[in-house]
């Protein structure tokens, strides 16, 4: 903090369709999982809405798929999104898999616990960002489809509308404790971000913390600076 | 004569010991009693044989006793003989049970306490405008108004769906008289949807009754069957009829309730051990199992994994912001 001065600069890391993007599926997700785990509820706890219970019971139904379709056509957008425009075609390809990431991984653990003396420079997405995107295709994919089932559910034996409640229990247990000890500690409680990491908000990130957590990155960044042409995807601001 | 006097009463003693000394009350007050479903028939009717003081041999109240009440649709004396032999025959009663512990049959009163007329029922009857026109006609006060009672409060719902999960939950979730009984304990109802949404307070989904005795197909509480009768709501022949009842999912197909049980005990959700059921159903209950493993395992593995990642990486974090600082 010491070190904020005028000069500093900051690229932009998440662009505005991103950010729309992420505020929707962060909404709608909490609402998914607030209105669900409301199921799984003792029914003692139930009990303790009394009288209120049955209005609860069906403004819980409503919201949980009123963000359940939000959560599927955000999906649907990101889909046509990466597909179709420039930013999430270099976004998608920027986020696949590679051997590096594993290399990083390894690298990573050893630096952390000590035995490595150099954090290894990490990319613009690094491998447990990678993660936790790719987990969300594999995690959406389960509870869009077993939440269709069970909202159709005449339409299916019982045997797989039992299959599909409990993997759209396991998928959502997953992915809440995925998001609150995952993401949530990433964004806020990480010793380099603390109190809150703003790029959800404002899509910029500084360049002290571009170097030191995405260091290639920030190098193929400045280069492409140097370049006049190249300058379309990162903002410099003084 | 003697019972309305309070504190009537006998101290029973189980031995010697006066520890054991109960109390029984035998005080009834009849401003109550009046109140209630059978207020308006004397004791005699239904404890007979009562001549003498002490009432001793005297045989246990029996619902199928003609009282002498005149059945207005009939002219004859009411009895409840016709429902207490509906219930003998059924998978409760002492004839369509084939248990050999009799003993544990429930019987009328351990679902019918004579209760009274809810007070504000009572007060919202009486200022009933369909009863005021009942009474242009009909002149005996009490009668219009007890008979007006007795239709309109059938027409709503006398038990509560919590109610009626509760009072069946007494024998059906007690692990000892089930395992006696060889019956499935009926537990894993409470985590079915249905159950959820019932403790909410939903008046749309069903308790055990809407399928086990669903009067919209002509069963009653009083003639439920065993799963296993072809007669049953609940055998897999008819549960598709039971499950698109209208209001329920009415375009159940005959596969939606196919399969075994609705509200497995989870013991039966159990990968090795699972109590004798048929093939299917036991293929499915291990289909069930695995995925709930496979949860379990990933749960662990990915959140165990990223815990540790962020520790270390706070850890590494604080190591260089004091190398940096030093």
């Amino acid at each position: 903090m010491s070190s904020e001065q005028k000069t500093e600069r900051k690229f932009l890391r998440m662009t505005k369709s991103q950010r729309v993007q992420h505020v929707i599926l962060f909404v709608s997700t909490t609402i998914l999982i607030i209105t669900g785990f409301m199921l799984q509820a003792d029914n003692w706890l139930i009990e303790i809405f009394g009288d209120y219970g049955e209005i609860i019971f069906s403004i819980r139904s409503w919201l949980h798929r009123i963000a359940g379709v939000t959560v599927a056509l955000v999906c649907a957008y990101h889909l046509i999104y990466v597909i179709t425009t420039e930013e999430g075609k270099s976004w998608a390809l920027d986020m696949l898999p590679r051997l590096k990431d594993a290399v990083d991984a390894y690298q990573n653990v050893l630096f952390m616990i000590g035995l490595r003396d150099e954090k290894p420079k990490l990319d613009r997405f690094m491998y447990m960002e990678k993660l936790e995107y790719w987990s969300v295709y594999f995690g959406m994919t389960i509870v869009i489809i077993t939440g269709i089932m069970m909202w159709t559910e005449y339409l299916w034996p019982r045997f797989y509308l039992e299959v599909a409640n409990v993997f759209h229990l396991g998928e959502a247990v997953l992915a809440a404790l995925a998001i609150i000890v995952g993401h949530i500690f990433s964004v806020h409680y990480n010793p380099h971000v603390y109190p809150m990491n703003r790029t959800f908000i404002d899509g910029m990130i500084s360049e002290e913390m571009m170097k030191e957590e995405h260091e290639l990155w920030y190098e193929r960044e400045i280069k492409n600076l140097d370049k006049p042409a190249a300058g379309t995807d990162s903002n410099e601001k003084t | 004569m003697c019972h309305k006097y309070p504190g009537l009463g006998r101290i029973d003693s189980n031995g010697a010991n006066n520890a054991n000394k109960i109390k029984r009350v035998f005080y009834i007050n009849n401003n109550i009693y009046e109140k209630t479903y059978h207020g308006s028939i004397r004791c005699k009717s239904c404890h007979t044989g009562v001549t003498k003081i002490p009432h001793n041999g005297i045989k246990k109240v029996d619902c199928a006793t003609e009282c002498h009440i005149i059945d207005p649709s009939s002219n004859k004396p009411f009895s409840h003989k016709k429902i207490v032999n509906d219930f003998n025959a059924s998978v409760h009663g002492s004839e369509g049970s084939n248990t050999s512990a009799k003993e544990d049959l429930p019987v009328c009163k351990d679902c019918h306490s004579n209760k009274a007329y809810h007070a504000d029922y009572e007060k919202q009857t009486a200022e009933m405008a369909s009863l005021k026109v009942c009474e242009e006609c009909h002149k005996s006060g009490e009668f219009t108004k007890r008979f007006f009672e007795h239709i309109s409060y059938r027409t709503t719902k006398r038990r509560s769906s919590k109610e009626v999960v509760k009072l069946c939950s007494t024998c059906h979730a007690d692990k000892e008289l089930m395992d006696k009984h060889e019956l499935d304990i009926v537990i894993g109802f409470s985590n079915t949807f249905h159950a959820k949404a019932l403790f909410y307070g939903n008046t749309e989904v069903p308790n055990c009754l809407n399928c086990h005795a669903p009067y919209q197909l002509g069963f009653s509480p009083h003639r439920i069957a065993s799963q296993k009768s072809s007669e049953s709501p609940t055998h897999s022949e008819n549960k598709h009829l039971t499950c698109s009842q209208s209001g329920c999912h009415i375009d159940a197909e005959k596969s939606f309730a196919s399969g075994g049980y609705v509200h497995p005990s989870p013991e039966k959700i159990k990968i090795s051990k699972i109590i004798g059921s048929q093939e299917k159903t036991r293929f499915q209950n291990t289909v069930i199992g695995w995925i709930q493993m496979f949860y379990k395992v990933l749960i662990t593995l990915v959140i165990g994994g990223l815990a540790f990642h962020r520790v270390l990486d706070f850890h590494a974090t604080r190591r260089e912001k004091n190398k940096g600082g030093h």
